[in-house]
């Protein structure tokens, strides 16, 4: 049996992590000592770290409870998961797609920035921005 | 010509079934009216993305995601008819 500072150590989280998780309902002490310290078995260090696991492929909490509930049930097989994780894919291919918007527009950004000793009430990027914004509420206004 | 595009991953069993009978829909159009593709999605994840492809199996006709799940077999019929008209 682990307390909760040796299994938080096992997987490489903080105790407040571990608390957050059973808070969550992901995790649960396998018992507790007379004095009520938690207390918790091999099974839990395995599901601490497949929860730490998952969400460094992207999943979050509210996912990952919906991994565990498959797999620990008995109607479910690898291919139910399989296609948790191509949704999964799907998702972070298009937060990618997205984040490659942004750094584009960044790039235009820095660009008509060319000269970094002008004052900050002639800064381009500002500017730009500002003239961006202006032109959105413009275009909605007219539509 | 409707070009339907189904996009699924290879293995997916629930999808199987559900897709031979909406491909019998469209072949009941007409080949010459109707083509079917089927898309794996794991090869072809940057389409299906170009697409707004979210979750699998989704049907995009005439390059545009028209069901984000299998659609029943008389919705795809009639998308198909209004667009065949």
């Amino acid at each position: 049996m682990h307390t909760i500072g040796k299994l938080a150590q096992c997987a490489e989280v903080t105790t407040d992590t571990v608390r957050y998780y059973e808070k969550e309902g992901l995790l649960a002490p396998a018992s507790k000592t007379d004095a009520g310290y938690r207390l918790y078995d091999e099974d839990s260090v395995r599901r601490l770290r497949f929860i730490r696991q998952a969400q460094q492929c992207g999943f979050s909490l509210t996912e990952i409870r919906e991994l565990l509930a498959l797999k620990n049930s008995d109607a479910a097989c690898c291919r139910d998961v399989r296609s948790v994780a191509i949704e999964k894919k799907l998702q972070l291919e298009h937060k990618i797609r997205a984040l490659q918007v942004m750094s584009r527009a960044l790039t235009e950004l820095v660009k008509i920035c060319d000269v970094e000793t002008k004052p900050l009430d002639e800064c381009p990027i500002l500017a730009a921005l500002e003239n961006s914004m202006a032109k959105k509420v413009k275009g909605k206004g007219n539509g | 010509m409707v070009k339907v595009e189904v996009f699924s991953s290879p293995g997916c069993g629930k999808c199987a079934q559900a897709k031979a009978l909406l491909k019998a829909i469209a072949e009941e159009l007409g080949q010459d009216r109707v083509t079917w593709r089927e898309v794996n999605i794991l090869e072809e994840m940057d389409y299906a993305v170009d697409l707004g492809v979210m979750s699998s199996p989704a049907i995009a006709i005439n390059g545009e995601l028209v069901f984000s799940s299998l659609p029943g077999a008389g919705k795809l019929r009639a998308e198909l008819d209004r667009r065949l008209k």
